[in-house]
């Protein structure tokens, strides 16, 4: 499971608190930062990056410029406000009210996760890069590190470090188990893999 | 939420998903009228403990309360390895069983068999190195820090570790065991030619998202009560030493 990074910027201390804790007992979910005001938030983003951005109203004022920039935070935010909730502002994914029930404010969060995943780029695992996906389809059909940095033409520690990288990223080490990753993720098809000679 | 006071058979009735926990506990049926806390005395098992674990695996949003030892990490690290125990000797043996009744009465090509069995072969070994690597490295780890805790005079060596190493490293790669399988299910359901025995096929799905489940909710175990546990006593320790 991919752990998703929320950083909390929101001033009302037991508000950000109340979250914090919620969010640490989601399945998958992380709080990496959390802020009390606009300008460190704004210099943490400078060189960090965050999956998910829960803001309070007063501070997603004070970074509107932040917001201007970086047009790309606006999907993964979520405001915290004490307005009435139904007026999201129209281009925020989702906000929050104090004041909601835990289901309904736990619904909204995950709610951030599940369309950010069902999001039409393919049904592979997104972190897989197009080289790392080749290599796992040559794995499933049973070659060699040797072989498969013959036809990449790569040294085979490239191919190895390739190896490390996507096992990390899936946890999945064996090649039993990257084969049904391959196949369930159509990467390779059984047909192809059943039907492979044997050495 | 369950309670010490209210009667363990009622417990396991409105919430059967205490049931996988029994074997782990030494729990055994026939609770008559007893209480949790009764059970809980008879099987020789802190209470407190029984009902922080039940607890947290009825709500995912339950905290653990702060600050109390009300049991020892000795206990938590004994639950632990009966827990991986009970994975090793019941929980795969029976669903590798079953998985392989549903090969063998199927017209799965030899291939398509060999993919699947190889498959759980590499999964068991991956599932022993992650549970010897926690038992060897993790478990022992945990035991040595709160014997040095209750230490007056904690061994200057491990106070060096612990500015190193804290549990929250072992909870950042902690494999998540369970995708393996869900990948497996997934095959089943959608790119294996069709099992002529259904009901077999139904209940292998069944029973490999079962041990999804179970599989989640150990980890999950593990990374709320286990490890604040842990930090708690890493600061106490740390802070300690840099006093003295």
């Amino acid at each position: 499971m991919n752990r998703s990074g929320f950083i909390l910027a929101v001033e009302p201390y037991l508000i950000r608190k109340g979250l914090a804790s919620l969010l640490n007992r989601v399945p998958g979910v992380r709080v990496l930062k959390e802020f009390d005001n606009a300008d460190r938030l704004i210099e943490y983003l400078e060189t960090n990056s965050a999956d998910y951005l829960i803001i309070s109203q007063l501070i997603f004022d004070q970074a509107s410029g932040l917001f201007i920039s970086r047009p790309d935070l606006l999907e993964k935010t979520i405001l915290v406000t004490e307005r009435d909730v139904t007026q999201t502002p129209g281009e925020l994914r989702s906000s929050i009210h104090p004041g909601e029930k835990k289901e309904m404010i736990l619904e909204k969060i995950t709610g951030m996760f599940d369309t950010a995943r069902a999001e039409p780029v393919t049904n592979l695992t997104p972190s897989l890069s197009n080289r790392e996906v080749t290599i796992v389809r040559m794995i499933s059909l049973g070659l060699t590190n040797k072989q498969i940095a013959d036809r990449l033409f790569l040294s085979t520690h490239t191919v190895i470090t390739h190896r490390k990288n996507i096992s990390s990223k899936l946890g999945i080490k064996s090649v039993s188990g990257l084969t049904i990753y391959a196949i369930v993720n159509n990467i390779i098809t059984i047909g192809e893999v059943t039907s492979k000679p044997d050495e | 939420m369950i309670s010490k006071e209210m009667s363990m058979g009622k417990a396991v009735l409105d919430h059967p998903r205490l049931l996988p926990l029994f074997p782990r506990f030494g729990i055994r049926t026939g609770f008559g009228e007893m209480s949790v806390m009764e059970v809980c005395h008879s099987s020789g098992i802190n209470p407190d403990f029984f009902l922080e674990i039940a607890n947290a695996y009825l709500d995912e949003a339950f905290v653990p309360a702060e600050g109390l030892s009300r049991f020892t990490l000795g206990t938590v690290v004994e639950y632990l390895t009966a827990t991986h125990t009970w994975y090793m000797e019941v929980a795969l043996p029976g669903m590798e069983q079953k998985l392989l009744d549903l090969l063998n009465g199927s017209e799965l090509s030899k291939k398509e068999v060999a993919l699947v069995t190889g498959f759980f072969d590499d999964y068991r070994k991956e599932f022993t190195e992650h549970i010897t690597r926690e038992e060897q490295v993790v478990l022992p780890y945990i035991l040595e820090l709160e014997k040095q805790s209750q230490m007056e005079r904690p061994d200057p060596d491990f106070h060096r570790r612990l500015k190193e190493y804290s549990i929250r490293e072992f909870a950042k790669e902690h494999d998540r065991l369970e995708i393996s399988l869900e990948n497996l299910s997934m095959l089943i359901i959608k790119y294996l030619p069709p099992f002529d025995d259904q009901e077999s096929c139904i209940r292998v799905i069944r029973d490999l998202k079962e041990l999804v489940r179970d599989l989640e909710e150990h980890a999950d175990m593990e990374d709320r009560v286990l490890v604040p546990r842990v930090t708690e006593l890493e600061q106490q320790l740390l802070q300690e030493g840099g006093a003295a």
